[in-house]
């Protein structure tokens, strides 16, 4: 494949889906018609990249792959690029989707469509992209085609006439899709004379190599050697190697316009690339930007403590290696009067969030205290300057500012009908604001909500699956900042401010969260020898109480024969217990507490 | 001094001077019982049938291969429900443990735990003959809902009339007893209490009801099924418990254990004093020469071990000094008044106890949860008000002697 093409030959897009519609499968089917490798050395060739990537340990996911097919006789190069599956990377799908000239919106022929499904193709459709849709798994004998054509045009307004039907498993139907592809999808415009412009639309960390920065070519073309500068971030690169995904990286000459691959540049760490941003030749005159590039927009925020304060540098440490292979992880140095030293650490998401944490748990075996997590809040202060704040404990005294503005997200809730009246009321308590009702089909709805995101990373998801035994599914838009009439709840232990444990509310709300908080921090923190007061108060006014009574009674009433391990064994544990808590004054905290304040339930 | 505090020295004094600190004890374990009641997590199964016999027999295996003229200080049959086994199975249990260890020459305590259902007057005679000179009656409770609720296989009555079967050939009885059933009447308790101590017994096992890991009854509670008293209650009646037994002249000398005065078991004060000890039998645990060690303890691969000529060892540890330190204070510190004497301590651990706990013991005793007595002979034991919090203290000075 080291021919070019030229751009009339190639088509960029992508497939969209809910999870587990089939976008793997298909993938895969397309890879056996257009893979780069010959059917007959497919074995071997396989074999060798796999070997190869073993000695050097790469594991890098091909986000893009080069395909080359054949319609009515003619040779094209289809580049299939990957999108990430989940809301709290609908950025990074947006920029994918941004180097495509149209996207393949794949649906499950059984499940119909589903809340990432709307919101993927809401995203396709911004972009003045063409939409395929596919209903996928015909072969499956509940497939429901013709009601999910009816959800097609009752929901996105597609015309179900253009749907294509396929079963990604047994082949059926996937050269149509090819086929459709190639006719529909137009090819990239693009000026080859005009200097260099390409879009970055992801980057991944390799040990050996750097950073490999993902592009699509929109004007110009770029070769080994070239100089090359990133608008956003302003930084110059000599370019060491450009090449494709077949889908085993393979160098080239020259990428052109139209075309996507990737560049290697001595690049040494991945937040130095961002997602979105353009990159033009070093020299001659500046080009214009790329519409669409912005900072990525962490949502979630919490905080990040080490349980031993002597594990504070690792956990520096073990923060910057995560960040190297996720460069949309923030985080900034922190103390708290509770917890010690620690880091505030932003997410795009709560995925986001688990996925990271996660990782850090595991990769760096520390043992973390993390705060529950907290949306960023925009205050309007008196002297007329907005701030962002991630933590409560940052929110400034109610005499300085003027207003605050969180987050709000438009919702997308696909639900059985039955299902409505719970849902409904589930938002509404939510602080939701109703914005339509839309009908897929005679069985199934979709509302869609304005809801304060901080409302949905409690345990939200959770309630809408139990109100809708399991067959509801959400996604939500790229949020914007709304003003509300919040306050800060401060949670005092044994008289004490516990600034970890303090949340910004709606004020209507203060009353009932903080008597929430209370009861399940009553739960969570084991009786002390002494008797310990627990208060929520908004400003100086204390909202609720409640006590946590002192123990009664504390020893093994019976001591087995002699098996002494045993016993021992049992007192470890409580040890290893209570060093993994937190002392806020003589009260001593478990981690689990520190997430009390998500405790919705009274 | 207090007048209970002196019953507890009284109580503790006399057995103390029978022990020698260098001599050894023998448990030896039988794990059938007549079925599994529903607090218990010790390794005890329901008999399904298989055969005693051969189980005594792999008893008496791993006897001569551990216990070979041991010639213990004091014994333990326990279990399990030794009273399960046949009187003649017994018989024989007894005499060839004997042969093998010589303890009626040398045990001044010969112990044997047995259930009301199966106590018969059999059992008892074969049990005496054989050199049991104290038993233990699992009697638990008195009431019948109770005693349904735990899935015991006798009525009260039945349990009564095997504590006067036992008074009338054992100069020395132990009745088991449980309180802090779910509701108690602290009335109904101290009733049954005193109806148990009216018979004659010269020590009673008061304890509180618990819900170990893996029981029938902490699966109930955890579905919701049954509930666990009030910790308040619970406490308040460990307190009449200690105050009723005072009265009766029962001395608390363990956490759950009261004896009149020298009537306290020699054989368990052996593992609260850390003396050493070897465990015969499925399960069984033994302390010998520095060394902590526990058999298998499902039947049937104990017996098969044996049966193989092997070792039926599961696990084995060579304490370290820091280990066998806290391990002498979490025994001895269960003694209320005798606690746990430093000196020896420090002998058999190599460290010196208040350097090695450091400040958390100054600690503890400035809170007036431990105290340290005067005199030569220094110990270290907790206070009344210590004593319930036990746990808490244990753990503290684990997290300074293994951090
Ligand atoms: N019956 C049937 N199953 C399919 C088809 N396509 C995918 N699947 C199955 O659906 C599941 C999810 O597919 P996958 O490609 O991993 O979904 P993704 O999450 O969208 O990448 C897998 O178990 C596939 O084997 C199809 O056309 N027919
Ligand atoms: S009789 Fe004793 S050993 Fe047997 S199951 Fe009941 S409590 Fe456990």
């Amino acid at each position: 494949m080291a021919r070019n093409f030229p751009p009339e030959r190639i088509r960029n897009f992508s497939i969209i889906a809910h999870i587990d519609h089939g976008k793997s499968t298909l993938a895969d089917r397309f890879l056996e018609i257009g893979g780069a490798v010959d059917p007959r050395k497919k074995m071997e060739q396989m074999l060798d990249s796999m070997d190869l990537e073993r000695e050097r340990g790469i594991t890098i996911k091909a986000a893009a792959v080069a395909l080359v097919v054949q319609v009515d006789g003619q040779d094209y190069l289809l580049n299939l690029i990957d999108t990430p599956g989940h809301v709290d990377f609908s950025y990074e799908v947006e920029k994918s989707l941004q180097a495509c000239e149209g996207a393949l919106l794949l649906i499950d022929a059984a499940q119909g469509i589903q809340a990432q499904t709307v919101a993927n193709a809401h995203l396709a459709l911004n972009q003045d992209m063409t939409v395929i849709p596919v209903f996928n798994k015909v072969d499956l004998p509940h497939a429901r085609p013709e009601e999910i054509a009816e959800e097609l045009e009752n929901v996105l307004l597609l015309d179900p006439s253009q749907a294509l039907r396929c079963s990604a498993k047994t082949g059926e139907g996937v050269r149509e899709v090819v086929r459709a592809v190639v006719e529909r999808i137009p090819p990239p415009k693009g000026d080859p004379s005009a200097p260099l412009r390409a879009l970055v639309f992801d980057a991944k960390h390799d040990e050996y190599r750097g950073v490999i920065v993902y592009l699509r070519v929109v004007d110009g073309a770029i070769r080994k050697g070239d100089h090359v500068r990133m608008l956003g971030v302003e930084r110059e690169y000599e370019v060491e190697e450009v090449g494709k995904f077949t889908p085993k990286m393979a160098a080239h000459e020259r990428l052109g316009v139209g075309e996507v691959g990737y560049m290697i540049a001595n690049i040494k760490r991945l937040g130095d690339v961002h997602v979105g941003d353009t990159l033009t030749s070093a020299k001659g005159a500046r080009a214009e930007p790329l519409k669409g590039y912005r900072e990525p927009q962490s949502m979630v925020w919490c905080g990040i403590y080490p349980v031993n304060a002597s594990d504070f540098e690792h956990l520096r440490t073990a923060l910057e290696e995560l960040k190297l292979n996720d460069s949309s992880l923030v985080y900034e140095p922190e103390t708290s009067d509770a917890l010690g030293f620690g880091f505030r650490c932003g997410f795009l998401g709560l995925l986001h969030m688990e996925i990271a944490q996660e990782r850090l748990e595991r990769e760096s075996e520390i043992d973390i205290v993390q705060t529950a997590p907290t949306v960023p809040y925009e205050v309007l202060l008196n002297n007329g300057k907005a701030r962002m704040i991630h933590a409560p404990g940052d929110l400034p005294d109610g005499s300085l500012y003027s207003e605050i503005r969180e987050p709000v997200v438009a919702t997308h809730l696909l639900l059985p009908i039955d299902s409505i009246g719970a849902v409904m009321k589930l938002c509404s308590e939510r602080r939701g604001v109703f914005q339509k009702q839309e009908h897929l089909s005679p069985t199934r709805v979709m509302l869609t909500w304005d809801l304060p995101l901080s409302e949905i990373i409690f345990d939200f998801y959770d309630k809408l699956k139990s109100s809708t035994r399991g067959y509801g599914t959400m996604d939500y838009d790229l949020p914007r900042f709304q003003a509300a009439d919040l306050v800060k709840l401060r949670i005092l232990v044994a008289g004490e401010e516990a600034d970890a444990l303090s949340i910004i509310c709606h004020r209507d709300f203060a009353d009932r969260r903080g008597r929430a908080i209370l009861k399940k921090l009553q739960k969570e923190i084991p009786r002390h020898q002494f008797e310990i007061a627990l208060q929520a108060a908004v400003g100086g006014k204390i909202i609720a109480r409640e006590s946590i009574r002192a123990l009664a009674k504390n020893v093994t009433a019976k001591c087995y024969g002699g098996d002494i391990t045993r016993k021992r064994k049992l007192l470890e544990k409580q040890k290893e217990g209570k060093k993994r808590m937190k002392s806020l004054g003589r009260v001593e905290v478990p981690q689990k507490a520190f997430l009390a304040v998500l405790s919705t339930e009274e | 001094m207090r007048a209970s505090q002196r019953l507890r020295l009284a109580a503790a004094a006399a057995p103390a001077e029978m022990l020698r600190e260098d001599g050894r004890s023998l448990y030896v374990h039988l794990p059938f019982c007549t079925s599994k009641c529903r607090y218990c997590d010790f390794n005890s199964y329901a008999w399904s049938g298989q055969s005693l016999e051969r189980h005594v027999r792999a008893v008496l295996a791993e006897a001569r291969a551990r216990a070979a003229g041991l010639r213990p200080q004091t014994v333990f049959i326990g279990g399990g429900t030794p009273s399960f086994l046949p009187a003649p199975l017994l018989g024989e249990l007894l005499q060839q443990l004997d042969e093998v260890t010589g303890f009626r020459a040398s045990a001044s305590e010969v112990t044997m735990e047995a259930n009301p259902e199966s106590f018969d007057d059999a059992r008892a005679a074969a049990a005496a003959a054989g050199g049991v000179n104290r038993v233990s009656i699992g009697v638990q409770s008195l009431r019948a809902p109770v005693l349904r609720a735990y899935d015991r296989v006798h009525s009260a009555e039945t349990a009564l009339a095997a504590l006067r079967r036992a008074r009338a050939l054992f100069a020395r009885v132990n009745a088991d007893l449980i309180y802090a059933f779910p509701g108690q009447d602290p009335q109904e308790w101290q009733e049954d209490l005193e109806s148990v101590l009216a018979l004659g017994v010269d020590h009673v096992s008061c304890y509180e009801l618990s819900f170990e890991p893996g029981t029938a009854l902490t699966r109930m509670r955890d579905a919701g099924r049954f509930r666990a008293e009030e910790p308040e209650r619970g406490r308040a009646l460990f307190e009449r418990t200690r105050a009723l037994c005072a009265r009766h002249g029962f001395g608390q000398y363990e956490v759950s254990n009261y004896a009149r005065a020298g009537a306290a078991c020699r054989h368990n004060l052996a593992y609260w004093r850390s003396l050493d000890y070897v465990g015969i039998g499925a399960g069984a645990a033994s302390w010998l020469d520095g060394e902590r060690r526990k058999n298998l303890e499902l039947p049937e691969a104990y017996e098969q071990a044996v049966r193989a000529g092997k070792d039926p060892v599961a696990e084995a540890e060579r304490t370290d000094p820091a280990t066998t330190l806290f391990d002498a204070l979490m025994m001895g510190l269960r003694l209320p008044a005798e606690g746990v004497l430093l000196e020896r301590a420090r002998r058999i651990s190599g460290l010196d106890p208040a350097a090695a706990c450091g400040a958390t013991l100054d600690e503890l005793i400035g809170e007036g949860l431990l105290e340290l007595t005067p005199g030569p002979a220094r110990r270290l034991r907790a206070t009344d008000s210590g004593l319930p919090f036990l746990d808490s203290i244990l753990t503290r000075l684990l997290a300074v002697l293994r951090p």
